[in-house]
C-alpha cells in the first residue's frame, strides 16, 4: 500500500532494514560502477603500505544502501534532502572466517520521523537516520526529508 | 595537506549523458545483488518506472556523485588538483538537495566548486578538510541536484 502523508507521524519509525553482508566482491562492483577507485577498498598491498589492516567499504556505498533502504519506503522522486556523516569504516566479510566477521559486514538501517513541517508549498517529514553493523558500531548517522501525496 | 588557494575555485563544468545501462549498473552494486533482474524494476524497466510515477527510469539518489570519478582525471586526477594526500584521504560528510529527478538519457551539466578549507585539531590529531559545492543542472536548464561533500585527511 503507498504511503500518505497523513499516515505519518513524528516517533513512527521506518521498517528496518538490513543489508546482504557486503563482500569484496561487493566493494569492486561499487568501484566499477561509481568509478571510484581508491585502492582502499579492494587492494590489499595498498592497505598494507598504509599501514591498515583491511580494506574498506566506500562510506558512498553504504550511503547508498541506506538510499535504497528510505527507496523502498518513501520512494525516491518524494525525496528533498539527504544528509550523511561517516562515523566508522566497514570492513567486508573474510570467506575463510565468516562466523567472526559477518556482524561488521551487515548494515542495519533505521530511522525516525522528528518532524512535519511545510516547506516550498509542500508537505514535508523529516526523519533521522542511522545505520550501525551488527555489533552496534555506528556507521553513519543523518536525517532526510520528503514530500508524500 | 590539501591547497588552500584552491578555496573558491571552480573545476570545468563537465557535460554528460545519463546512459540507462549505467544506471542499471549502479543500481546493482548498491543493492548487493548479481543482475537486473533481482533489482528494483524502476531501475531498468520503462514501464515499471513509470508505474511508479516517474518520468522515465530515475537514477538512484546517490549517483550523483559518481559524476566525481568520470572527469578531470578521475579520483587520482581531482585529488591531485586539491593538493589532497590520497593516502589520507576519506569521505566525511555528504549533503544532497533535490530540486528533481535525473532520467536515463538526461544530459546533464556538472558545475562543481571548492567552497570551504579548514584545518580541524591540533598536533598529530589534525584534520584538514575540504567542502565540494556541486550543482547538476539538466538539458533543459533545471537545478535538479545540489550537493556538498566533505573531504578529509587525517
Amino acid at each position: 500500500m503507498a504511503l500518505n502523508y497523513n499516515d505519518i507521524e513524528i516517533g513512527n519509525e521506518m521498517p528496518v532494514f538490513t543489508s546482504a553482508t557486503i563482500t569484496r566482491t561487493h566493494l569492486v562492483r561499487y568501484a566499477g560502477a561509481s568509478g571510484d577507485f581508491n585502492p582502499l577498498h579492494y587492494d590489499q598491498t595498498f592497505i598494507k603500505a598504509i599501514g591498515m589492516k583491511n580494506v574498506i567499504a566506500h562510506g558512498m556505498l553504504i550511503m547508498a544502501i541506506v538510499g535504497e533502504a528510505i527507496n523502498s519506503w518513501v520512494g525516491n522522486k518524494y525525496l528533498r534532502k539527504f544528509s550523511a556523516r561517516f562515523l566508522s569504516m566497514t570492513e567486508p566479510v573474510d570467506w575463510d572466517d565468516i562466523e567472526n566477521t559477518k556482524d561488521r559486514a551487515t548494515i542495519i538501517v533505521s530511522a525516525k520521523v522528528v518532524k512535519k513541517f511545510e516547506e516550498n508549498g509542500e508537505k514535508r517529514f523529516q526523519c533521522d537516520i542511522t545505520a550501525q553493523d551488527a555489533l552496534g558500531s555506528k556507521k553513519l548517522s543523518g536525517f532526510f526529508t520528503a514530500t508524500l501525496p | 595537506m590539501a591547497d588552500k588557494s584552491k578555496l573558491g575555485m571552480e573545476f570545468p563544468v563537465y557535460t554528460f549523458t545519463i546512459e540507462k545501462d549505467k544506471i542499471v549498473e549502479f543500481a546493482i552494486a548498491i543493492s548487493q545483488k548479481d543482475s537486473r533482474e533481482e533489482i528494483n524494476p524502476i531501475y531498468y524497466d520503462e514501464e515499471a518506472a513509470k508505474k511508479a510515477g516517474y518520468q522515465g527510469i530515475p537514477a538512484p539518489p546517490t549517483f550523483a556523485t559518481s559524476s566525481f570519478f568520470w572527469t578531470g582525471g578521475g579520483l587520482i586526477g581531482t585529488v591531485k588538483t586539491l593538493g589532497i594526500d590520497l593516502n589520507k584521504l576519506l569521505d566525511r560528510e555528504e549533503e544532497y538537495e533535490y530540486y528533481g529527478s535525473i532520467y536515463a538519457g538526461d544530459v546533464i551539466t556538472r558545475k562543481m566548486k571548492v567552497v570551504d578549507m579548514y584545518r580541524k585539531g591540533k598536533g598529530k590529531r589534525t584534520i584538514d578538510v575540504t567542502v565540494l559545492e556541486t550543482e547538476l543542472i539538466n538539458q533543459r536548464g533545471e537545478l535538479v541536484v545540489k550537493y556538498r561533500s566533505t573531504l578529509m585527511e587525517i
